[in-house]
């Protein structure tokens, strides 16, 4: 597949006000997303996502390195990088609450440029899609936070563009709304070959969405891998062991030790393995104290827990 | 061009409706402005020469009614800029392959057209309040408006460049309503220098025309230049200013920052 953004050894620092210090939001950031595909942008807060976003959507300089836009620079040729490129970076404030529905999409579209009679066929494709035809009149304050959100998808959809950018597309949304908004990026991604990048804490919109997930932690890329395989790669090597009783400070700091990556929580231990003969270790520590073992299950693993183990193997490391 | 004139269909549109939606709004700030002259007409008749009454009565509705369209104009790019980084639409604006300054251009264009409107409202509700009637020559008045609001849209992009990186220009608005104050109400009789202040030369040739019943024919190629002059000279100064802003704000992260 051809590939549609390349970010390629991007580097943003901020001075600080007082100190003058200078803080690196994004170091030397690097990945390449291929036409069509669904990736998930990763990382806790103040990773550097947002830093990277912005320098996507060409709204943000880099210090260095460079973003193409189905090979249009987005600082060089920014307005060229622009036609290829929409995104919700606000989500529900990306609209206007005092005009209505259409009038938000016929907005944003005239903005790009688009001719009445081009977006008024694609306004009534897009509230068909999104289930908005009866709200087409309705001021945006007057609208639930979900359908603003779906109404600022689809000013971003108005463009018609190759890659769509969403900031946190699912925050604030209640658990039915974020599955409807789940379910129209799938079938937008299916139906219109669009290549959306996502942006979002929300880690069942990344397994349930995406195929290839970036993780970045203090401005570095720290995993770019297919989500099934990195899935996979964890679930073999992940256990939980229900214990008989607790375990004492020096149990404690002999598995912090050996195994930097592990979850305690009342008598429910779960940990993950390098390879499956460090079972015999953890065994070793328990022995120490005589602490019983009610089970061991290999366990199945989500992206949540992935996600919370790269963050904390980097941080270790 | 194409691109252009969507870009301008779409926001004069979007003036329009907001303008509807706010109504009560802008239907106060017409009485705030029509009760300001009253009092300022009133007091001319209190404390005023009468036999100069007539005069000054009519240099009022010329003066007061620019000075309240050049503040509309020149406060409504920056008051956009606050209002959008506010609201969190800013970055969308941005987000568009029609460059951020012909969106705004377009936007002031539609201002500018919704406050002509009020003008010529408050022109004529001054003139039935006084008695007093301006001469109304429409052909020397629009070519002469039209290069005054190109100097005046210049000014606005200045403010709009600085209202992009410091987004909270309330207190400096404040204070540009009395140097406007000064621009539209002293005379160049009084103080020529002010010539090379923006729309000044403008404002008064259009008393001439409005108070003295000039005709184009009456101004000669020194006023015309001096008009043009102001005009092409803010507007280019404007949008340098304005694209500068812009670049700095994008190196510095300060865009969507409110």
């Amino acid at each position: 597949m051809e590939t549609i953004i390349e970010v390629d050894g991007i580097r943003k620092g901020y001075k600080k006000r007082k100190s003058k210090e200078e803080f690196i939001a994004v170091d030397g950031i690097s990945f390449s997303v291929r036409k069509g595909e669904i990736v998930g942008l990763l990382g806790p807060n103040g990773a550097g996502k947002t830093t990277t976003i912005k320098s996507i959507c060409g709204l943000l300089v880099p210090d260095q390195g460079s973003i193409k836009i189905n090979g249009y620079d987005s600082v060089k040729e920014r307005n060229k990088a622009l036609r290829h490129i929409s995104a919700v970076l606000e989500g529900n404030r990306n609209v206007y609450w005092r005009l209505s529905v259409e009038e938000n999409l016929e907005y944003f579209s005239g903005n790009r440029g688009m001719r009445k009679k081009e977006s008024k066929e694609r306004i009534d494709q897009l509230l068909e899609l999104f289930r908005l035809e009866d709200k087409r009149k309705e001021i945006v304050n007057n609208l639930s936070r979900g359908m603003q959100q779906k109404l600022a998808i689809a000013v971003a959809l108005m463009a018609n563009t190759d890659v769509i950018l969403l900031d946190e597309p699912t925050l604030g949304l209640d658990v039915e709304t974020s599955y409807e908004v789940r379910s129209l990026l799938k079938h937008i991604a299916e139906r219109e070959g669009k290549t959306i990048i996502i942006s979002t804490h929300d880690m069942a919109v990344v397994q349930d969405l995406c195929k290839r997930t970036v993780i970045i932690n203090s401005g570095k890329v720290i995993a770019d891998e297919n989500v099934q395989h990195l899935l996979k790669l964890f679930e073999t090597s992940a256990y939980e062991i229900q214990l008989k009783e607790t375990l004492t400070e020096e149990q404690l700091t002999k598995l912090q030790h050996q195994f930097p990556i592990y979850n305690l929580h009342d008598l429910t231990l779960e940990v993950s393995l390098e390879h499956e003969e460090a079972i015999y270790q953890i065994m070793n520590i328990l022995s120490l104290n005589q602490t019983g073992i009610e089970t061991i299950n290999r366990t199945q693993v989500n992206f949540e827990q992935v996600f919370r183990r790269l963050v904390k193997e980097e941080a270790v490391s | 061009m194409s691109a252009f004139l969507q870009v301008l269909r779409v926001n004069t549109k979007k003036e329009f409706i907001e303008m509807k939606r706010y109504l009560p709004n802008t239907l106060s700030l017409l009485a705030t402005f029509y009760i300001i002259f009253l009092a300022l007409f009133f007091g001319i008749q209190v404390v005023g020469d009468p036999a100069e009454a007539s005069s000054n009565t009519q240099y009022i509705i010329v003066n007061y009614v620019f000075w309240y369209f050049a503040m509309m104009t020149l406060q409504s790019t920056g008051g956009a800029i606050t209002m959008e980084a506010m609201r969190g639409t800013l970055e969308q604006l941005y987000m568009s392959p029609v460059s951020a300054w012909r969106i705004l251009l377009a936007r002031v264009f539609g201002m500018v057209a919704i406050h002509l409107s009020i003008m010529v409202v408050l022109i004529f509700a001054s003139m039935v309040t006084t008695g007093e009637w301006l001469h109304l020559n429409i052909g020397a008045i629009i070519p002469i408006l039209l290069l005054t609001i190109i100097s005046m849209i210049g000014v606005s992009f200045i403010i709009a460049g600085i209202s992009v990186i410091f987004k909270q220009v309330d207190a400096f608005l404040q204070i540009l309503q009395f140097i406007l104050m000064a621009f539209a109400f002293v005379p160049l009789s009084v103080a020529p220098y002010l010539v090379f202040a923006p729309f000044v030369k403008g404002v008064d040739m259009m008393r001439h025309v409005m108070i003295h019943g000039y005709t184009l024919g009456d101004f000669t190629w020194v006023d015309y230049s001096w008009l043009v002059g102001n005009g092409i000279f803010y507007a280019i100064i404007g949008v340098i200013v304005y694209r500068s802003c812009e670049r700095l704000a994008m190196n510095k992260g300060l865009l969507g920052h409110y």
